[in-house]
């Protein structure tokens, strides 16, 4: 049985979609359990990769790829974890919606915190880039997301965070989400003078954030 | 025009793609494929390639990409391709040579060579750095007063009268227009009115650009923006910048921000992106000229290994094989007031200099805050008009960059960066001139590399 976990896992490192499909099928169909897919297959494969563009080993396409692996074979688990999840609330895991926000068209930061978020396990909702503030809440209350992770390049776009936080409170809406805020020039300070939860460096960082803000770590 | 009005045809008529398959299909694999059958490799201790196989590789993998992908529409999701006549045509017809400013203040760009017996030109500003308004003439007075500066450029207004300026609103107008006074105001006071300047720093969308296309402020001897967005990517609010710079007749400057360590992977594959960006955008952008800004994907520092080697290595590229004006510009990880700003100026500045470059800086402390001052734009001059002066080969400039990296290298990995202090505590606004202890740090550095035999 291992064999095809280490399978999976290779596959997510090699951000191989279609292999990984085909492996999880056939663990599946050996009586494996879809939890353990996930746990021992495929999230080890994504913490490779994590490590790998941490330590500058892979690039933004390999992550990119594993993301896209892992969204495959996400498919397949999820409607077997979903009844799991039914009856075990830890299984569950936290919907986090991200965009970069209005006049900003610059998605690669965004992209690189998405499949993080993604390769630790989250289910990121990623509106894409310019993406108008009401737009962005509307689908945080569709999904019902936990976290509301917003990108900004540009220093004249990073004002449109704090619109977004002060429309939360508008509609009466800022202690459902935790915001995370991010981009170049997003500091700390920053980020806490304008009411967001937190900021982190890097993609890393980020992951580490909403490990904390879910109260996981 | 008609040209132009074609290519905005083609992408409403070109080939669908989703932006993601853009990006991995498209760019990443192509990218991929092209660094392994040209065999495109770097390394680390060679930041400046000597190579010249391995750098007409780089040009003609760039080439094959150009004439294989195209550019990508974003507003229609569609690709514009462009045809191989279009491609060399847009080559054959690069400027080389371009007036910028005008009366005895101006100056001519010209398309340099490996070892040019003319000097490279340099643009000093801060691009990108948000610049608080109570500062922003001084800031600006501080690179125009310096004499080896030939052309002005500037950071970004982000506030007006205390009024946050955010992108794509009426107060992006009010910021680009003001900026564009302060210019003026600036050249003016430092008795070269003529400068001709990199401007509308303040236009993020497309609004505060198109406001500024006028005699009193952005003249047609002036150059503006046009971006290529990661990668190989343009937009309507972009292609809006060409086409009205077409009609007033002011100077384009493509800006592809290639990300080393992005779509393209390492640097081999960065630096074919690089230059198939150049080569789209003689088209799509207009470009007169072009910015050369690939940046770190971790440290954004134009400064870092990977990124010298890419600048290096397009410069070469380009200069070997379809000579065009290439501004390189300078982002330090540090900021002012901090003796490794002085090293990776230094070494960048050898760098874009000795690659077939002109050279603009500095954007100092990653361009992310307003700690930058002109003392770090004269030292950039300095530095790359005493390597010119000493004609060194690409090997000594190698040597001298790997011995400058030991001395900076250190602020990548340093908890919080290196940023410095803000232009009001390095400068004194009233003299303009270098505070006690920044100006101390400068003539240390300075008298170090002299006595290492680097400058004069």
């Amino acid at each position: 049985m291992a064999n095809f976990l280490e399978r999976i896992c290779q596959a997510v490192v090699e951000g191989d979609d279609v292999s990984v499909v085909e492996y999880v099928q056939e663990a599946l169909q050996a009586g494996e359990s879809p939890l353990r897919i996930l746990n021992e297959g495929l999230m080890p494969g994504a913490d490779i990769v994590g490590k790998r563009f941490e330590e500058g080993e892979y690039f933004l396409p390999d992550l990119m790829l594993a993301g896209r692996a892992l969204k495959a074979a996400m498919e397949i688990l999820k409607p077997l974890l979903a009844a799991a999840a039914a009856a075990d609330a830890t299984l569950k895991k936290a919907k986090i919606v991200i965009a970069t926000v209005q006049t900003d068209i610059h998605d690669i930061g965004k992209n690189i915190v998405a499949s993080m978020l993604a390769a630790a396990g989250y289910d990121v909702i990623d509106l894409g880039v310019d993406v108008p503030l009401n737009s962005i809440i509307d689908k945080a209350e569709e999904t019902k997301a936990e976290i509301i992770a917003l990108s900004a390049l540009l220093t004249t776009s990073m004002p449109y965070m704090k619109d977004l936080i002060d429309l939360l409170q508008a509609r009466g809406l800022r202690q459902k989400y935790r915001v995370m805020v991010g981009g170049a020039s997003v500091t700390p300070e920053w980020a806490e003078s304008i009411g967001a939860d937190g900021t982190g460096r890097d993609a890393v960082e980020a992951v580490r954030l909403a490990r904390r803000l879910l109260g996981e770590a | 025009m008609r040209d132009y009005l074609e290519l905005l045809d083609r992408a409403y008529t070109g080939e669908y793609i989703s932006e993601e398959n853009w990006d991995l299909e498209k760019v990443a694999a192509t990218a991929r494929r092209l660094v392994k059958k040209y065999r495109l490799e770097w390394d680390r201790n060679q930041v400046i390639p000597t190579d010249e196989g391995l750098i007409d590789a780089v040009f003609q993998a760039g080439l094959e990409m150009a004439i294989e992908l195209g550019v990508y529409c974003r507003s229609t999701e569609r690709i514009i391709h462009l045809s191989l006549q279009e491609i060399e045509e847009g080559l054959r017809t690069m400027p080389q040579s371009l007036v910028m400013g005008e009366g005895k203040d101006a100056r001519t760009l010209y398309a340099r060579r490996i070892g040019d017996e003319r000097p490279p030109l340099f643009f000093g500003g801060s691009p990108g750095s948000p610049i608080p308004e109570e500062y922003f003439l001084e800031n600006v007075l501080s690179y125009a007063q310096e004499p080896l500066i030939d052309l002005l450029t500037c950071g970004t207004l982000t506030e007006i009268g205390g009024r946050a300026v955010r992108t794509g609103q009426p107060l992006e107008i009010v910021a680009t227009r003001r900026e564009l006074q302060y210019l003026r105001t600036a050249l003016s006071r430092v008795g070269r009115p003529g400068m001709g300047m990199l401007a509308a720093q303040s236009s993020v969308s497309e609004l505060g650009d198109l406001a500024v296309a006028h005699p009193d402020l952005l003249r047609r001897c002036d150059s503006h923006l046009v971006p290529l967005l990661n990668e190989l990517k343009l937009d309507f609010r972009n292609m809006a910048r060409a086409v009205n710079s077409w009609e007033y007749g002011m100077i384009n400057a493509s800006l592809p921000c290639v990300i080393v360590g992005g779509l393209g992977g390492g640097p081999p594959g960065s630096a074919v992106i690089n230059v198939a960006s150049f080569i789209v955008s003689n088209l799509v952008c207009l470009a007169d000229y072009h910015i050369l800004h690939p940046i770190h994907i971790r440290h954004v520092a134009t400064s870092t290994r990977e990124v010298l080697w890419v600048i290096s290595a397009v410069g070469q590229a380009f200069a070997r094989n379809a000579p065009a004006i290439i501004v390189a510009d300078i982002y330090p990880k540090s900021g002012a007031g901090t003796i490794e700003l002085l090293y990776e100026t230094a070494a960048n500045a050898i760098v874009n200099s000795v690659s077939a470059c002109h050279i603009e800086g500095c954007g100092s402390a990653d361009g992310k805050l307003p700690h930058c001052s002109g003392l770090e734009a004269r030292w950039m001059a300095e530095v790359a008009l005493a390597s010119w002066r000493r004609k060194i080969t690409l090997e000594e400039a190698n040597t001298w960059v790997l011995r400058l990296l030991d001395k900076y290298e250190k602020v990548f990995t340093q908890e919080g960066g290196n940023p410095g202090k803000p232009f009001d505590q390095v400068y004194d606004l009233k003299s303009l001139r270098p505070t006690v202890e920044w100006q101390a740090l400068y003539d240390q550095v300075k008298t170090e590399l002299k006595a290492e035999g680097l400058i004069d």
